[in-house]
């Protein structure tokens, strides 16, 4: 036995005897205290992953008539008195759903550790690596429905680490095609597919006598969960085939716009967690040829999300979020670029209990620092853990045996919650 | 003591040819067997124990243990063909020379030490490691090295290690002690072990070894290395218990007590007269190669090279006698000494000492658990007082014999797979509980899964994808793909020169790796491309010759780093946009797989290895995940690789018992149990088979379901 497992056997020991009762209180529900005292508000997350630290001077938190404005102006937005920047125009028709948090005060600078902070809500120390959110939501809340609860679209999702294997991500490279693992080999019809899994669940029958692994059942229920999967109806909400062309065009055909409309139709499906990855936010020259760019794709396929998710009633149960490790610095460089800046950012939330139309927090006239409402980087992960009703402080093993927290401190933004 | 490896190379090399001190593996695994029946005699051990599995099961388990392989039709014929009698002794021999020995097992040690080949110098340390186990480094020896190591990523392969935790000393300090001695200190970092004898100040003793290496990086020359300060950064009391007080630097303290050093314990004596052996033996080389080479000596290495080559090594032996004038050449200790950090010699040289009881335990038990299945001490990286061995005297006896040997890894894998606990068979039929009491006792194998590069190469062996085996243009495909095309914007025209003086290749890689990717057709997580290590390692040699150079480097002005910036980026990409289009594209898919434990590791996250737990090698104290997965099943039931090992070919000796004129499918059917599970199938099973191939629309059809049906079998996974 390692000694540290033991440190917070107290705890621990009361935890383990959850099924015990206090005057008809189980301890389970008497210990629970964030997160377990109300009813979730969400079912469900789309997380937008922008890699490389998006600018929010340039977003969600213009600076009109600064010098550190650079080339977009504000516009106006369907939110009373919220303007975002002009590089949104049909996404500030949908900012009535959407809530801004304009004073994240960040801490690292550096893409790695930065990366590691949001995707975990830890700072990133040596001997133990912590769990992305993903993994943490799938691993308190089960799949609806016969698809995997986590899928991650367009890159890869952060390790699930202690979590295990069964908390991390389904993912799909290219969003909208099809995953040859999905179906039988090229040229096996289903009949002989299906045939040959017959055979071989008959030979494993026969195998099972002859060894002693209990992983053997593992296997079994592997392969069922596989073939379920392979069989589901539900496997449909991978795949794009089917829309009209107008929806191609709403949205725009491209990666992110297919990773939108595949995003769409997942969550609808019962999965949990959704990430949709973007890359290309290091905007250290040509920062706003760049985000003109980026604004040309993710406008169009945003405001579609935002007004399908919100048409459809699914919005109410859909927490969407965007984050990028980073904003980036008020003043432009040399190069027409801005660069690494953790001092303020902000984030965009819509959906799942969210209070739309609002803003939360601001920075200061020049957008240097947090000038009220500061917000830490784990208070966003606690907001998280308020919509889907988890418990932010509860404690998991790690491989070393040491207890970790699902989230490293931090408390909800309640007021995002209305 | 100050030993150089190239050296002690020349000497192994030596005593194979003069057939000097060479231990008989049988009797070695006997004497370990007698070891452990006896302590289990003394732990009133009662549970009847599992018979040694039969000679197949052995070849199988052998083969996928030392080459990462199952074996192969003809080496399940020559295996039979040798007498009952030193079948497996003779199995033993061809296997740990087999160059895939070398493979098989740098991923193990590549796996203890967590070197990662896009890490800063992983693959220069990966292919170290290749040549350390080809060359049977002593393990002590290979311990020193990366403990000790600094320079340059890549140019001094070792010093992977370090930089592997960003010479972090605190990292380090936990990493060296659990990965080397199976001690665990790391939660001694923040606060004093609860159950352990560790405090914070043993550990920020240990960490004090570490304390003067600082890591650099030239962000121009893209270099990364370390060096030495005068200053240590780990000070006492921790940072935040301070309280105003003076942080004061911490002197080094080594964590446990050493044998002590007038003390002679046997295993030592013999260490000596080992080590005293080899010494003679560089002398006597080091002589005889001062003379004039005769005619005799270079037909003899023409022979040795000839040899070599037809058992299949890729590369030629050296010449004995010029590598050791050579290596007297390069012998320069005090300069080796200079690239070395004090401190972290120090260190090395009590972690790496044969008094150090721990060095020796941790790692003979570490390859134990590897092979057997189940660790004298488990988890493997956990020695305390409160979780000591099950077997003290088995463990006493592996390490007393592993030191003896010279720290000499093949010995130690060669007596532990000639011993009777690692030829135990499975408790089958039992309670569970008298199974886990034979397990305790070493007396029954746990079930044991494949890595995932043993299954990867394992389907590639089976299956006859590591060559061609449809003749060419039978397996034509065409497909339709997007591809992306480069179009100018507004008043550019679009050059191959514009596009590459843009730097803006990526369409023309676009139309490359689409004609790669057709051939893998959206299956690329199974594929990977076979690296040279023998080439790393003379980029290395290369790479240290200009590390003089690169540290001299004068500063750069503004402008100059400017314009290598431009240069790097690409100029100005603006004035392209992309379009897809869908194109047809006709290929022969005639699939070739090169070897898993060839590939960069770790490979891709959502690769095939990965998914079957080859980890990151990021953790330390994290082992491979055995566990069966949802996405195992769908890579192995709709893989590509699966698909393709079920296709009957050609050019495989089944396929003329399945069309044509000599049908046998009896033959057709024994062909494949041994091919895929190396047995004979039982009489049911054949006419079972038989009736499955019979139902396919064709033969080639049916065997190819029946295959496929046995490579996704629990039995094709689980070593018998």
């Amino acid at each position: 036995m390692n000694g540290c497992q033991d440190y917070h056997v107290t705890r621990r020991a009361m935890m383990g005897a959850s099924a015990a009762t206090i005057m008809g209180f189980s301890i389970r529900d008497l210990l629970a205290a964030k997160g377990r005292d109300h009813a979730p508000t969400a079912e469900n997350v789309i997380l937008f992953w922008n890699g490389g630290g998006m600018t929010h001077l340039d977003t969600w938190d213009p600076k009109p008539g600064r010098p550190t404005q650079g080339e977009f102006e504000p516009i106006s937005t369907s939110a009373d008195g919220v303007q975002i920047s002009e590089i949104f125009p049909e996404l500030s028709r949908q900012m009535h759903n959407v809530a801004l948090i304009r004073s994240i005060a960040g801490t690292q600078g550096a893409h790695g550790r930065a990366t590691y902070q949001l995707q975990t809500s830890y700072n990133q120390t040596s001997n133990v690596i912590h769990p992305g959110f993903g993994s943490v939501v799938v691993h308190e809340k089960d799949a609806i429905g016969d698809l995997p609860a986590y899928v991650s679209i367009s890159g890869q999702a952060p390790r699930s680490s202690y979590l295990g294997q069964s908390c991390s991500a389904y993912f799909v490279g290219s969003p909208g095609d099809k995953d040859p693992y999905l179906a039988f080999p090229e040229g096996i019809s289903q009949t002989r597919g299906n045939k040959r899994l017959e055979t071989l669940a008959k030979f494993n029958g026969r195998f099972s006598g002859k060894t002693t692994s209990r992983k053997l059942e593992a296997t079994k229920t592997s392969v069922n969960d596989a073939v379920r999967l392979m069989r589901s109806p539900a496997l449909k909400a991978f795949e794009l085939d089917h829309l009209p062309l107008s929806q191609f065009e709403r949205y725009g055909d491209t990666p992110f716009g297919r990773g939108c409309m595949v995003a769409k139709q997942l969550v609808e499906t019962g999965v949990r967690f959704v990430q949709v990855n973007r890359g290309g936010f290091d905007t250290h020259r040509d920062n706003f040829e760049a985000m003109r760019n980026h604004g040309e794709v993710m406008d169009p396929a945003l405001a579609s999300l935002i007004q399908d998710l919100d048409e459809s009633g699914q919005l109410k149960k859909t927490l969407v979020v965007m984050l990028s490790e980073f904003g980036r610095t008020p003043k432009i460089n040399k190069d027409g670029g801005r660069d690494h800046y953790p001092g303020v950012f902000s984030c965009f939330m819509a959906g799942g209990g969210i209070q739309g139309g609002q803003v939360v927090g601001s920075s200061d006239e020049d957008g240097y620092k947090p000038k009220d409402r500061p917000v830490q980087v784990p208070d966003l992960h606690a907001t998280l853990c308020h919509a889907l009703g988890i418990d932010p402080e509860k404690e998991v093993m790690t491989p070393l045996q040491r207890p970790m927290k699902l989230v490293d401190g931090g408390s909800p933004v309640m007021e995002l919650f209305g | 003591m100050a030993r150089t490896w190239t050296v002690i190379c020349v000497a192994v090399l030596t005593a194979a040819n003069s057939g000097v001190v060479s231990a008989d593996p049988v009797v070695d695994g006997d004497r370990l067997s007698k070891v452990l029946n006896q302590e289990n005699a003394e732990l009133e051990v009662s549970v009847k124990p599992s018979l040694l599995v039969d000679d197949t099961a052995y070849l199988r388990r052998a083969s996928v243990d030392l080459i990462g392989r199952i074996p192969n039709h003809q080496e399940i014929q020559e295996y039979l063909a040798w007498s009952a009698a030193e079948r497996r002794s003779k199995l033993i021999d061809r296997l740990m020379d087999d160059p895939r020995f070398v493979d098989r097992w740098t991923t193990f040690l590549a796996d203890m030490l967590r070197l990662r080949s896009n890490s800063p110098g992983g693959a220069a340390a990966l292919a170290f490691v290749h040549k350390a186990v080809e060359d049977d480094m002593p393990y002590d020896e290979m311990a020193r090295r990366f403990i000790s190591a600094n320079g340059k990523a890549g140019a001094v392969p070792e010093v992977a290690y370090v930089l592997g935790d960003n010479a972090d000393p605190m990292a380090l300090a936990g990493v060296t002690s659990q990965v080397f001695m199976g001690i665990r200190i790391s939660c001694a970092q923040c606060h004093d072990h609860p159950f352990d004898r560790w405090t914070r100040e043993d550990f920020y003793g240990f960490a004090a070894y570490f304390g003067k290496t600082r890591r650099y990086e030239n962000q121009f020359t893209n270099t990364v290395y370390t060096q030495e300060t005068t200053t240590t950064s780990v000070l006492w009391p921790p940072e935040g218990d301070a309280e105003g007080s003076e942080r004061k630097p911490v002197l080094p303290k080594f964590l446990i007590e050493l044998i002590d050093s007038k003390a002679r314990p046997d295993f030592i004596a013999r260490l000596e007269s080992t080590r005293k052996s080899e010494q003679d033996l560089i002398e006597a080389s080091l002589a005889a190669s001062s003379k004039d080479a005769s005619i005799d000596d270079l037909l003899l290495g023409a022979a040795d090279k000839a040899l070599d080559r037809a058992k299949g090594k890729k590369k030629t032996s050296f010449d004995v006698a010029s590598e050791a004038r050579r290596a007297r050449e390069s012998i320069d200790l005090e300069a080796d000494m200079r690239s070395q950090s004090e401190l972290r010699r120090d260190l090395a040289e009590l972690v790496a000492s044969p008094r150090n009881r721990y060095f020796a335990w941790n790692f003979v038990n570490r390859v134990w658990a590897d092979l057997v299945g189940r660790g004298i001490v488990e988890p493997v990286d956990d020695f305390s007082d409160s979780n000591g061995p099950s077997h003290p005297k088995t463990l006493d006896f592996l390490a007393d014999e592993f030191v003896a040997s010279g720290f000499k890894f093949k010995s130690l894998v060669k007596m532990i797979v000639t011993s009777e606990p690692y030829q135990r068979g499975q408790a089958v039929g039992v309670e569970e509980a008298e199974r886990e009491e034979l397990r305790a006792a070493f007396l029954a194998a746990p079930a044991r899964r494949m890595l995932g590069e043993v299954l990867y190469d394992s389907i590639l062996t089976a299956g006859h994808l590591f060559e061609y085996k449809h003749p060419q243009g039978a397996n034509m495909k065409t497909v339709s793909e997007r591809i992306r095309v480069a179009v100018p914007r507004e008043g550019e025209v679009i050059t191959p020169q514009s596009l590459a003086a843009a730097g803006n290749d990526t369409a023309m890689q676009g139309r490359m790796k689409g004609a790669m990717a057709a051939r893998g057709a959206g299956y690329n997580l199974e594929s990977g491309i076979e690296i040279d290590f023998d080439n790393i390692l003379q980029q290395a040699k290369e790479k240290a010759a200009e590390a003089v150079v690169v540290e001299k480097m004068e500063v750069k002005s503004a402008e100059q780093l400017e314009a290598e910036r431009m240069q790097m980026d690409g100029g100005d990409r603006r004035r392209f946009r992309y379009v897809y289009k869908t194109v047809e594209r006709t290929y022969d898919d005639n699939p070739v797989f090169g070897s898993a434990f060839r590939m960069a590791s770790p490979a891709a996250p959502q690769h095939f290895v990965r998914i079957f737990g080859q980890t990151d090698r990021t953790q330390v104290g994290v082992p491979r995940d055995h566990s069966p997965s949802m996405r195992q099943a769908l890579m192995m039931l709709n893989g590509k690789m699966t698909h393709e090992a079920s296709r009957v070919g050609p050019f495989e000796p089944m396929h003329k018992l399945l069309v044509g004129k000599n049908v046998d499918l009896t033959e057709a059917v024994r062909t494949a149990y041994l091919e895929i599970l190396t047995r004979e199938p039982a009489d049911e099973e054949v006419s079972l088979a038989r009736s499955i191939v019979a139902d396919g629309d064709t033969t080639l059809e049916g065997m190819a379901d029946l295959r496929w049906v046995l490579l996704n079998s629990n039995e094709f996974r689980y070593l018998p």
